[in-house]
């Protein structure tokens, strides 16, 4: 296990100047995975990076790779490389000199670096671009440019900072595909960094989910996407409803004034919560049908689906997305299944609610 | 349209007269066989003859480029080391100072400069010539290269020097391979300016010389207060071809590596 465990941040803390940017971060990096950082533009991603990368040293806390501590190592030292956000490809140098850069430095033979390169930039599609002044390259090409620049170095942690933002959509989805196939390849650790909450989805081995200098929650995809810990989570990554409610006990749920079923407890006797149901998984019935009525307020064509806004008796709004259609003012039945329904408790921590869900994921097993 | 145009032309035009016009008259009397500038009496190259002739001139315009050169040569080291200590300062207040200091320098009227540096040379005892006249062509030299190639480092992404750093480079490397290349153009700028500062500098150089040592410009101003030899204007018109030629030389200097490496102006203008 101590094998596995890469990078560790111990109770990290980062400082501007007096002002907390980072607080207290503990998290481990294992080897061969694809982060992603996560979270809102100022939150404090580039900051983390910089950290690892060395350009920044930790305020208070620990950083050690592999055990050792590198809080004071300077960048040039770590087996880490970087692609910067404005790919940062040195002018004066072509294609090739750009990629080579890193192994003259560290004086390589020349008969080893003109394969190393070439090694490189076909990793990422870029053959024959060799002798292209960077000037003549499209945003694309820059981009993979950097990318070869970085992993020519066979470095054991590979960091991104948003190096998709500047692309327009259509080949940021490619590159998305590309950069998780390489991540695959190489078989190095990617720590990538996004404000994109569906990027982040599509890519991630493990996500960390930030919010003003703290991790709010972190895991798979899948789990932070249909177990957000809070409200803030939920409501950043994807679409959701959030409604109060109460746990009047184990399994059982009433908001909107009806009780439900549901697979959530540990919970105190009639614990005010939040409850979360995703768009996606309200299905649209004929009135009368179903477990709450609403009434159509809005409805918007979103290509895949319909995105429609109801409200219930009891006066919640809720967001559905449906293939099917519905008249506005109609009334109409939704249904939802017992785990469809995401329970979060206020102001619980990371650990706890970890703990939570394993008690009862456990017991369903049985 | 076509009118605004003709105008403006007309205008530029009669510019040009009015500032070339004074040279092209003396250049023009310089082939004068009569030896005055009132009247065109034949064509000769006597003046030219003479100028070639005589060995005190050619001293004076060998040692006029040897200060030029080495003058421009320190400066510009002197001047890049003082830009980046400027771009590298991290506090504003300090930043600003350095500049003001080096900008003060700049718009100082000469006759001061060329007093003080006389003043100063005489107070520590260094003997008025060569060095006198090197040191103060240095001194005035270096705010102007500082001035060219400043702009060129705040042109730089600070994410470059990141780049580098992240590549293994260590902070020699990350100087020479990097941040360097990426300010040439602005240290040749430096250069040439500074070689024409110290070319064409009168007033300086003619408080700090003494001991014998001359450079053209003071010695064309003595020459032409003897009384005016149809040499003088010989001699002017070969440095006004000269100068002429190293403004044509920068030009493609500046034009090919602008060209070359089509980066962040280059593209952008
Ligand atoms: N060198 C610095 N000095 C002072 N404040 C900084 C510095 N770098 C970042 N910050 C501040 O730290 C916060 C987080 O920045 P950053 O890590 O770049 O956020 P993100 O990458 O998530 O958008 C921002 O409020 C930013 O202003
Ligand atoms: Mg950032």
């Amino acid at each position: 296990m101590a094998e596995k465990m890469m990078i560790q941040f111990d109770h990290v803390t980062k400082k501007f100047d007096g002002e907390t940017i980072l607080r207290d971060i503990s998290f481990d990096i294992e080897r061969g995975k694809f982060y992603t950082l996560l979270g809102p533009s100022g939150c404090g991603k580039t900051t983390i990076l910089r950290l690892i990368a060395g350009f920044l040293e930790p305020t208070e806390g620990t950083l050690t790779f592999d055990g050792q501590l590198v809080n004071k190592i300077p960048p040039n030292k770590r087996q880490v490389n970087t692609v910067f956000q404005d790919y940062a490809l040195f002018p004066h140098l072509n294609v090739f000199e750009n990629v080579a850069f890193g192994l003259r430095i560290n004086k390589l033979a020349s008969k080893e670096i003109a394969p190393r390169v070439k090694e490189a930039l076909h990793f990422v599609n870029l053959d024959g671009y060799q002798n292209r002044e960077i000037s003549d390259l499209s945003g694309g090409q820059k981009q993979r440019v950097a990318i070869a620049r970085a992993i020519v170095n066979r470095p054991q942690v590979l960091l991104l900072d948003e190096p998709l933002s500047a692309l327009d959509l259509k080949l940021r989805t490619a590159m998305q595909f590309e950069l998780r196939q390489l991540q695959r390849r190489l078989g190095i650790t990617f720590i990538f960094v996004t404000h994109d909450q569906e990027e982040a989805l599509a890519m991630s081995d493990e996500i960390f989910v930030l919010n003003q200098g703290k991790i709010e929650q972190s895991g798979s995809p899948r789990s932070i996407y249909d177990e957000p810990i809070n409200r803030f989570v939920a409501d950043f990554i994807g679409e959701s409803n959030i409604i109060p409610g109460k746990m009047p006990q184990d399994r059982v749920v009433s908001f909107a004034g009806k009780t439900f079923n549901c697979v959530d407890q540990g919970f105190n006797k009639n614990e005010s919560v939040e409850v979360v149901i995703r768009p996606e998984d309200l299905e649209l019935k004929q009135r009368g049908e179903g477990l709450l009525q609403v009434r159509v307020e809005s409805q918007l064509f979103r290509g895949v689906h319909y995105e429609i806004i109801g409200k219930d008796e009891a006066g919640n709004s809720w967001m559905i997305h449906s293939t099917k259609s519905a008249k506005i003012n109609d009334e109409i039945g939704l249904y939802f299944e017992p785990e469809a329904i995401h329970i979060m408790r206020h102001g619980e921590s990371e650990e706890d609610f970890d703990r939570r869900l394993e008690s009862y994921e456990g017991a369903d097993h049985d | 349209m076509v009118k605004k145009r003709t105008w403006a032309s007309i205008y530029l035009f009669c510019v040009f007269v009015v500032l070339y016009l004074p040279i092209f008259y003396l250049m023009f009397y310089s082939f004068n066989k009569a030896g005055t500038m009132t009247h065109f009496t034949g064509f000769t190259l006597d003046w030219y003859k003479e100028v070639f002739s005589d060995k005190r001139l050619i001293v004076i315009v060998i040692d006029t480029v040897i200060v030029a050169l080495l003058s421009s040569v320190i400066s510009t080291a002197l001047g890049v080391v003082g830009a980046l200590a400027v771009y590298s300062t991290k506090r504003r207040s300090a930043k600003n100072a350095l500049l003001s200091l080096n900008n003060i320098l700049m718009v100082s009227p000469d006759v001061i400069i060329g007093a003080s540096f006389l003043i100063l040379f005489t107070l520590i005892g260094i003997k008025l010539g060569f060095v006198s006249v090197l040191l103060a062509h240095i001194a005035f030299s270096v705010p102007i290269v500082v001035l060219m190639v400043l702009p060129k480092l705040q042109e730089m992404s600070p994410t470059f020097i990141d780049a580098a750093r992240d590549l293994g480079a260590r902070r020699r490397d990350v100087l020479l391979k990097v941040v360097l290349p990426f300010i040439t153009p602005g240290i040749f700028a430096g250069f040439f300016m500074a070689l024409t500062y110290s070319l064409d500098d009168f007033a300086v150089t003619f408080f700090v010389t003494g001991n014998g040592f001359s450079t053209l410009s003071v010695e064309i101003y003595s020459r032409a207060r003897q009384g005016i030899s149809m040499s003088v204007n010989a001699l002017s018109t070969l440095i006004f071809l000269i100068t002429l030629a190293i403004v044509l030389v920068y030009y493609f200097f500046s034009n090919g590596i602008g060209k070359a490496k089509s980066y962040s102006g280059g593209r952008r203008v």
